[in-house]
Parts: C-alpha cells; sequence; structure tokens
C-alpha cells in the first residue's frame, strides 16, 4: 500500500513509525526539516514541502496513492490538502480536525463532497475512550463490535480471579464462553497457546459475547461499580469533549489551576463545577474531597503527573482512575502501576486511521489502542485465504489471532473448528507488525 | 523526565551476535560473486588458479555458513549502534575473504599486502601493490576487478537490494552508513526500492559501458575488467601502462564520459532518466559546480602541457583528450594509471590534487569529500564574510534552491575538519617512515579519497605503494576505509562513548 502522510506531529510521527514496520510504502510530508529528522532512521521516505502545494503532491505522486493522512496542526490545511490529493487521484482521503460540529452527519456529505472519505477527531475520540472506561470500571479496555454483540475487553487480573494458575486449553471447563486473545504480562504481549498459564496481575485481552459479559467479570474476580461523581484533573480540549458527553448523566468537576482556562470551561459547560486551584498546592485532591468521587481522571499536561496523581488518588480510596499519558515511553510502566485506564491520544488517533486503513466501511467500525498491538475489525473478502480451511489449519503465525466475528447478524465466539466464510465481520487481534499479514489473509 | 530510570537490565549492550550473524550472511553473498572469476579461470583455461578460486569460494561459503547457523542471538534488534559496527565490520570482512584468492595463487607476497590489495578494491581506491599486472593469471586480475565493481555502489547496499532480510528499521541505519552524501535521501519509499533503483542504473551503466567498451579494440575481457573500473570510479587496470597501452581516442573518450556519469549523484540521474525531470539537473548547484570545475581543470591541466611542452611526440587532440581524462579521473577518483608526464615540479599534480580533495557529487559511486560539502562550505563562508560588515544580518545557505538547516552545515563543516585533520595525520605518521612531505600528502589524500594515485620515490611508478613499509600499507588501508564509509561510521566507532551503555 502506498501510504502519504501530511504533518509529522505526534501523531502523524507515531503512525509513520508504526506503519514502517510493515511492508509498506509510506511518504511523510512537513515544512520543517527538524520534524521529518526523528524519522531518518525509519524504512520511509520523507519530503520537506507543504502539504498544499499541488508541486509537491504531484511530485510524490499522490496520484497512485492508496490512502492520504493529513494529520498536520492545522485542520483548515488538512482539509484543502485531502481535498487536493483527492483530485489529483488519491483512493482515499483522511482528515484530522478539530471541530465537533464537522463530525455530524449533516457536514458528512459537505466534506464527500469536496473529497474528504473520513474525518478524524483525536479528543474526541479520546473522550469517547474515557466515556466508555466510566462506564464500564471493571476493564481497562473496551471494545465493542456491530452494536455491541461482540466485546473485547482488557482486564488485569490479580490472585482473586478465578482464572488465575489455569492453563488457558483448561479454561473451557470455567468459561466456555469467552476468549482469551492476548496476554500482557511484563511489558510483553504474547499471543497465547493452549498450554500457557494464566498468572496474577496479567493483563488479559478476552473476547466474549455481550449477554456473556457479566460471566467475564465475575470469573475475572471483578465486580461492577456504581458511578455517581466523577473527578476531572486537567481542562483540555478532551476533557471538554467528555464534559459535553457524560455531564447529563454524571456528576462532573473539573480541577485546573489556570484561572482563564477554568473561566472558559465554566462558560461552556454550565452542568458542570469548575475549581480553580493555585499551582502547587498539592493538597487539592483531599481538599476537593476524594473519598466523595468515584472516578479520577487524570488529564493533565504532564504524563508524570498524571500517573503520580492516579496512584495517589487510588491510595486515598478512588475505586477507577484514568490517567492521560502522552509520553509513549511511560505506557507500560503506567501500566504496572495501579491506574485503571490509560488514555493516549496519539494511540488512538493511529489506530483509527489503521481501522480505516484496512477496512473500507469506517462508519461502524471502533478500534482499541494500545500500545504494541492493534485489535481492527474488518470483513472477510471472498476467496480470502482464512476461507479456505478451518481455523485451526490455517496456519496463522503466533503474532495474530481471530477474536471472534458477527454473521448474518449474530456475534459468536471464534475456535479451531470455526470456518470463516466471506461477508463474516471478524475482529482480529495482532501485534504491530503483522499488519500487512492481515491485509493478505482476509483481503 | 528522570521520574522512571529504566532499570539496568533494559539498558542495552551492544548485540555482537546479531553483527556476526548478518556477516556471516553477507560472506555467503560473496562467496557467490567470487565463483565469477572462478568460471572466467576456466574459460581460460587457468586450471590451478580454478582450483585455488574454488578453495576461496569453500571457505568463504562455510565461515559464513558457520557464523550464520552457530551464532544465535539472544534478540534480533538492530539499533544504530548494531547497523554502524556491522558497516564497517562487513568491509573488514570482506576485504579479509576477499584476499584469499592473492594469498592462495601467489599473487601478493604477504597477507599486509593481500589486505591492502583487498581493501583498494572495495573501497574502490584502485592503489595496488602489485608491479606488473599482466603477469598476473587472468582470474585473478578479473576478482580485482570485480572488488570495486562490489565495493562501488556498496555490499550492504547489494543486500538491502536483494535480500528481505536487512529490511527492518536496522536496515535503514545501514542505508545512511553506507550510502555517501549529507542527507542520504531516498527517491523512493522504502530503502529496499530505493537500493533496487541504485542498483538498476549501475547494471546499467555497467552493460552499456561494457559494450562500447568492446566496440573499440579492447576484447571483452579487459572491456568487463575496465567497465568495472570504472562504473565504480576503482582505477584498477589490466595493462601495466594502464589505458594507454590501447592509446585510442574512442576508448579514452567512452571512458571519460562514463566516469563522470558516475560521478554524479545518483538519484539525480534516476530522476532524470527515469521520471524525466530534467528540472533537478538544471536546478542542481552542485552539478554546475561539478561541470566548471572538470572544465576549468581540464583547461589548466591542457595550458600546463602545451606551455611545458609534454608529451610534444602525441598529436594536439591526444594532448587535449589526456588532459580531460586526467582532470576527470582524478575527480570522481577513479585514478587510472596515467604516464607519469611532469618530472619536474609538482604543478600538474597539486591541480589535480585539488580535485581529488573536492572529489565527485554526493550519492554518487565517486569518494572525496564531496563536492557538495564544498559548496556548502563556500555558500556559508559567503554568508560569513557578508556578516563581517552587516553583523546583524540573518543569513541562510542554499543548496539546490533549498535552504539547508544550520545543523546540517555545521555537520557539513565538522566532516571537512575531521576528513583533514585525518589526511594530515595519516601523511605525518607516513613521514615518519620515511616519506617526503609533500608525497605522504599526497598518497594520504589518495587514500582518503579513494583515488589510487601513488605519487614520489617510495611509490614509484603511479599508483604502486609496493614498496613503502607494511605498517604504512595497513594505515592506508584502513584510511581507504575509513574515507569511503564517510568517517563518522568508522571513527564513531573509536569513540568511548559508543562502546559505553548510555
Amino acid at each position: 500500500m502506498r501510504i502519504v502522510i501530511a504533518g509529522a506531529g505526534e501523531v502523524g510521527t507515531h503512525l509513520a513509525k508504526m506503519l514502517s514496520n510493515e511492508e509498506q510504502d509510506i511518504i511523510v510530508v512537513d515544512k520543517d526539516v527538524r520534524k521529518l529528522h526523528n524519522l531518518d532512521n525509519y524504512n520511509l521516505m520523507t519530503v520537506v514541502g507543504s502539504a498544499v502545494s499541488l508541486d509537491v503532491l504531484k511530485s510524490i505522486k499522490v496520484g497512485s496513492a492508496d490512502i492520504f493522512i493529513a494529520v498536520t496542526p492545522q485542520e483548515t490545511i488538512n482539509v484543502i490538502a485531502s481535498s487536493m490529493a483527492k483530485s489529483l487521484g488519491c483512493r482515499k482521503t483522511v482528515a484530522r480536525i478539530d471541530n465537533f460540529e464537522f463530525m455530524k452527519p449533516a457536514s458528512r456529505k459537505f466534506f464527500s463532497s469536496y473529497g474528504i472519505d473520513a474525518l478524524i477527531y483525536p479528543e474526541y475520540l479520546a473522550a469517547l475512550e474515557i466515556k466508555t472506561a466510566i462506564e464500564h470500571t471493571w476493564v481497562r479496555n473496551w471494545f465493542e463490535m456491530l452494536n455491541g454483540q461482540l466485546i473485547v475487553v482488557g482486564v488485569k487480573v490479580r490472585e482473586n480471579a478465578r482464572l488465575v494458575g489455569h492453563k488457558l486449553k483448561d479454561l473451557g471447563r470455567i468459561s466456555n464462553f469467552m476468549h482469551v486473545n492476548a496476554i500482557k504480562r511484563n511489558r510483553e504481549i504474547i499471543i497465547p497457546g493452549g498450554f500457557d498459564d494464566i498468572m496474577a496481575n496479567d493483563i488479559l485481552y478476552i473476547a466474549t459475547t455481550s449477554d456473556n459479559v457479566d460471566a467475564v467479570m465475575a470469573v475475572c474476580g471483578k465486580d461492577k461499580q456504581k458511578v455517581e461523581r466523577v473527578l476531572i484533573h486537567g481542562g483540555n480540549e478532551i476533557v471538554k469533549q467528555l464534559a459535553l458527553l457524560i455531564s447529563g448523566k454524571y456528576k462532573v468537576k473539573i480541577m485546573d489551576s489556570d484561572y482563564d482556562r477554568c473561566q472558559q470551561l465554566a462558560d461552556e459547560l454550565p452542568d458542570c463545577n469548575i475549581v480553580h486551584y493555585e499551582a502547587g498546592n498539592n493538597d487539592v485532591l483531599e481538599e476537593e474531597g476524594v473519598e466523595d468521587y468515584d472516578v479520577f481522571a487524570a488529564m493533565g499536561e504532564s504524563s508524570e503527573s498524571n500517573i503520580l496523581s492516579c496512584i495517589m488518588a487510588k491510595e486515598l480510596g478512588m475505586k477507577k482512575t484514568i490517567a492521560q499519558v502522552e509520553n509513549l515511553q511511560f505506557i507500560n510502566e503506567a501500566e504496572n502501576f495501579n491506574i485503571g485506564t490509560i488514555i493516549n491520544k496519539k494511540l488512538i488517533a493511529s489506530s483509527t486511521i489503521f481501522q480505516m486503513m484496512i477496512d473500507d466501511d469506517t462508519d461502524n467500525a471502533k478500534c482499541l489502542a494500545l500500545a504494541d498491538a492493534e485489535v481492527a475489525e474488518l470483513e472477510v473478502g471472498a476467496g480470502a485465504k482464512v476461507t479456505k480451511a478451518l481455523v485451526k489449519d490455517l496456519k496463522l503465525s503466533r503474532d495474530m489471532t481471530i477474536a471472534g466475528m458477527v454473521r448474518n447478524g449474530v456475534g459468536q465466539l471464534v475456535n479451531g473448528d470455526t470456518r470463516l466464510m466471506a461477508g463474516d465481520r471478524v475482529v482480529v487481534f495482532c501485534l504491530s507488525g503483522a499488519i500487512h499479514k492481515i491485509e493478505r489473509m482476509f483481503g | 523526565m528522570h521520574l522512571l530510570v529504566t532499570p539496568r537490565k533494559f539498558r542495552h549492550s551492544i548485540n555482537f551476535a546479531i553483527v556476526l550473524r548478518v556477516v556471516g550472511w553477507l560472506l555467503m553473498i560473496e562467496a557467490l560473486f567470487m565463483v565469477v572469476p572462478l568460471v572466467v579461470a576456466i574459460v581460460y583455461g587457468e586450471v590451478l588458479i580454478a582450483v585455488e578460486f574454488a578453495v576461496s569460494v569453500l571457505s568463504t561459503f562455510a565461515s559464513g555458513l558457520v557464523m550464520n547457523h552457530y551464532i544465535r542471538p539472544s534478540s534480533n534488534t538492530m539499533r544504530k549502534r548494531e547497523g554502524l559496527l556491522l558497516t564497517a565490520t562487513v568491509w573488514i570482512f570482506f576485504s579479509i575473504f576477499g584476499m584469499l584468492p592473492f594469498i592462495f595463487s601467489g599473487t601478493v607476497k604477504s597477507v599486509t599486502d593481500g589486505f591492502f590489495e583487498s581493501m583498494s578494491g572495495f573501497t574502490t581506491t584502485g592503489a595496488s601493490v602489485i608491479t606488473n599486472v599482466e603477469s598476473l593469471p587472468r582470474g585473478v586480475l578479473f576478482w580485482r576487478s570485480m572488488m570495486q565493481w562490489i565495493g562501488g555502489m556498496g555490499i550492504i547496499l547489494f543486500t538491502l537490494a536483494v535480500l528481505p532480510m536487512l529490511n527492518y528499521k536496522g536496515g535503514v541505519s545501514l542505508f545512511n552508513s553506507e550510502v555517501t552524501g549529507i542527507t542520504h535521501e531516498r527517491m523512493r519509499p522504502r530503502v529496499s526500492q530505493t537500493a533496487k533503483s541504485l542498483w538498476a542504473i549501475y547494471l546499467v551503466f555497467s552493460v552499456v559501458l561494457a559494450v562500447l567498451l568492446m566496440l573499440g579494440p579492447m576484447d571483452w575481457y579487459d572491456a568487463v575488467c575496465h567497465t568495472m573500473s570504472t562504473v565504480s570510479t576503482g582505477g584498477f587496470s589490466t595493462r601495466n601502462s594502464g589505458l594507454h597501452f590501447w592509446h585510442d581516442y574512442y576508448t579514452d573518450i567512452v571512458i571519460i564520459v562514463f566516469m563522470m556519469l558516475c560521478g554524479i549523484n545518483f538519484t539525480i540521474i534516476y530522476n532524470v532518466a527515469v521520471r524525466g525531470k530534467f528540472g533537478d539537473l538544471k536546478r542542481s548547484d552542485t552539478f554546475k559546480w561539478y561541470m566548471i570545475i572538470i572544465l576549468m581543470g581540464s583547461i589548466v591541466v591542457f595550458a600546463r602541457i602545451l606551455y611545458k611542452g609534454f608529451v610534444t611526440d602525441w598529436d594536439i587532440g591526444g594532448r587535449l583528450v589526456l588532459s580531460v581524462f586526467d582532470t576527470v579521473s582524478a575527480i570522481t577518483s577513479t585514478g587510472f594509471a596515467t604516464i607519469n608526464y611532469e618530472h619536474e615540479g609538482e604543478f600538474i599534480f597539486f591541480v589535480l590534487m585539488l580535485l581529488m580533495f573536492f572529489g565527485g557529487m554526493a550519492g554518487s559511486t565517486a569518494g572525496g569529500a564531496k563536492i557538495d560539502r564544498f559548496v556548502v562550505l563556500l555558500k556559508n563562508m559567503k554568508n560569513e564574510l557578508y556578516k563581517v560588515v552587516h553583523s546583524n544580518a540573518v543569513t541562510s545557505v542554499r543548496l539546490d534552491g533549498k535552504s539547508v538547516p544550520h545543523v546540517i552545515v555545521e555537520k557539513v563543516l565538522a566532516f571537512l575538519s575531521i576528513y583533514v585533520a585525518v589526511m594530515v595525520f595519516m601523511a605525518v605518521v607516513l613521514t615518519l617512515f620515511g616519506m617526503p612531505a609533500f608525497d605522504a600528502m599526497f598518497n594520504s589524500l589518495s587514500a582518503i579519497s579513494n583515488i589510487g594515485f601513488g605519487y614520489g620515490e617510495m611509490t614509484g611508478e603511479a599508483d604502486k605503494f609496493a614498496n613503502i613499509p607494511d605498517v604504512c600499507k595497513w594505515l592506508l588501508a584502513i584510511e581507504m576505509m575509513v574515507g569511503r564509509l564517510e568517517i563518522f561510521t568508522v571513527l564513531a566507532l573509536l569513540t568511548p562513548s559508543f562502546w559505553k551503555r548510555d
């Protein structure tokens, strides 16, 4: 696939690095040479120039590109560049925006008439992810497919879970309603086989059907928390979108040390409590009555202090914490701590774009953002390799697994004896670096 | 940012196992290359040489196989350090195994000579310790030329083009450490594609040149050998008197044209020839300077020949071709043996020395410090001089119509300083062993710029290094590698910080 990425900012760089491990032709365009220097040692081509220059777009032969991804900081440039790329013959275009209005279905038509196939709004996607985390406090990640018929959850299991200490092949007796896709243990994600054990403190990625979610929760040793009050630290764009999404349902309090930003939030979010505190006031969590809240989200600018304040909140008795960790290096560390859900805007954005790349039906698709793996939903093509044999005879490589599928509108798990058919929608769990294999197997 | 310190066990030290394992792969490729001279030896009925080549092929292949098979790295990750180390080690390993045919056949007297000859071949220097090449068996002579051909475009680049195994993140730093130039531009999105395109151009040049030379007085053997010397800008010949053996206008001019072509940035050639973008050529400052320097150099040498009355037994056209030939041969770092016409004074040699220092364009097979860097240097100098008067001026260095960031300008200046420093240091060491000062400078420059001209009484005839002390041969061989890999790659290995865990 020929992929053009305009803008070597955080999202563009991450996406380029992720895809460069794959068998893809990647071209990154940015005006700033210094930003492109970060990509010098990756298997891709960098071009210095503006994304809205016809000359530049022509010189990189955008017309023969399969996908054009505009992720520069400016929304207008992204929109115009995508439109230009489309008119030059690019197959599919994605533009990053930062305006909720554009996401409305009514705007869709307008944008598609300008040749923009998909819009991506990372802050909004992050807000959706936090909303899901608040609704399902017992999981770390929650992935719903086709109106929630099939669900993949990421759960950290403790000693009290019934699953711990069993081999995967023996799980059938305890829980035949679920499928363990992957295990994250000490910084490493593995796709397990039947003889792998489940150990305490593993993060399990489990696929199940919607009617069995409660059973999964039980075998993982978790219970449901009732959430009424949400405390958020930091008042960025994600928080604003989040507040708009959830303020009707929960009682939301937002704290920030910047007075102007507080004032702005107070103007825009009448249903939320906005608290301004002096920077350096370390007791603010206790002063604001942390113990009265059910969920704490640390959304400050610094990844470190987000992690630390979540650990603190946990010690003060908070049941569920959510931390925004934009520093990718810290994600593995943070997962080892007792923090519930970790939010990373870059991962969310790049996973969404990745989903768009492998599946044309972007409207339904959702994605799960993980640091070293991808979960994607896609339709099995006619005559695809995976339809040729039973799943256990497919000789799938150890870096991918089929989590589940929806056939004729009914969600079901996939096991070794399943045979996929063209038209099935499947959820595939794969480690980074294996994405091109998906194309080969399912296309 | 100091919040989370990575525990000791996660710090990496250098992964030597993976480096050696990949070297094993590459040695097997070298063994395959060695089959070609084996076939040549058989064709010419040199049975003994063929057997010696067979032994070399087998021992190289077996060593590679053993290294590749029995070294099991605990992890397959290759970072920048492993990349740099691999690039440097590969060139050393190639030279060590490449000299086997020379040693088995008794072509060279010692391991020192063998290593020198072999490194000189792979780095496309073309300096030789063999005084009478015409007496050598055909197979050996063919291998000597072929080494240059392999090294001209690059060992690792070849591997990147044909084998998928290096095509992950590590392969990119390998590409960057072997391809010459300031910025290592890639013309196609994937490194493997870029490597394929570069090798494709190289192959096309080789085939066309070989056919053209065969149309002249050369037989196919001489034509192929000289083709490999020319497109790689190496300079080994199959005759003691080099191309003057034929003394033929047609051959000389064809070779001049191809030396010039191979001194041009291959990316520009690709863009012009394949994509039809002639604008790239017009816009290129370096190309303009390359042509201007060749023109000026030729005029100066020609004027000197006429004025001093050298080679008066040749007609005027012959002397003109000779001037252009020597100029192009020097600037592209080919260094084809030339007749020694200036016996008194060193004016022409000094002019050629300046050209050798410039070298060809970045991204070509030519050596030298690369014209691109000089253009940056000159433009930066102009800005600095302007700032002496206008101290508040804000200036920008522009190359090929694009501004060059300050970081790059700094890197270029650092490169040139280190280049000169290494060259002078080596020259000083050479004088320690009794070489006159000018000769030492010239030979040191010749090695670091991969030219292959030799000068002075110690070297005797041009580009014969047979009589210099062994220590000097080793030093010059290493200097050639330093020059071929554009200094930083090798010198970085000599710094303590490279080996320290960080």
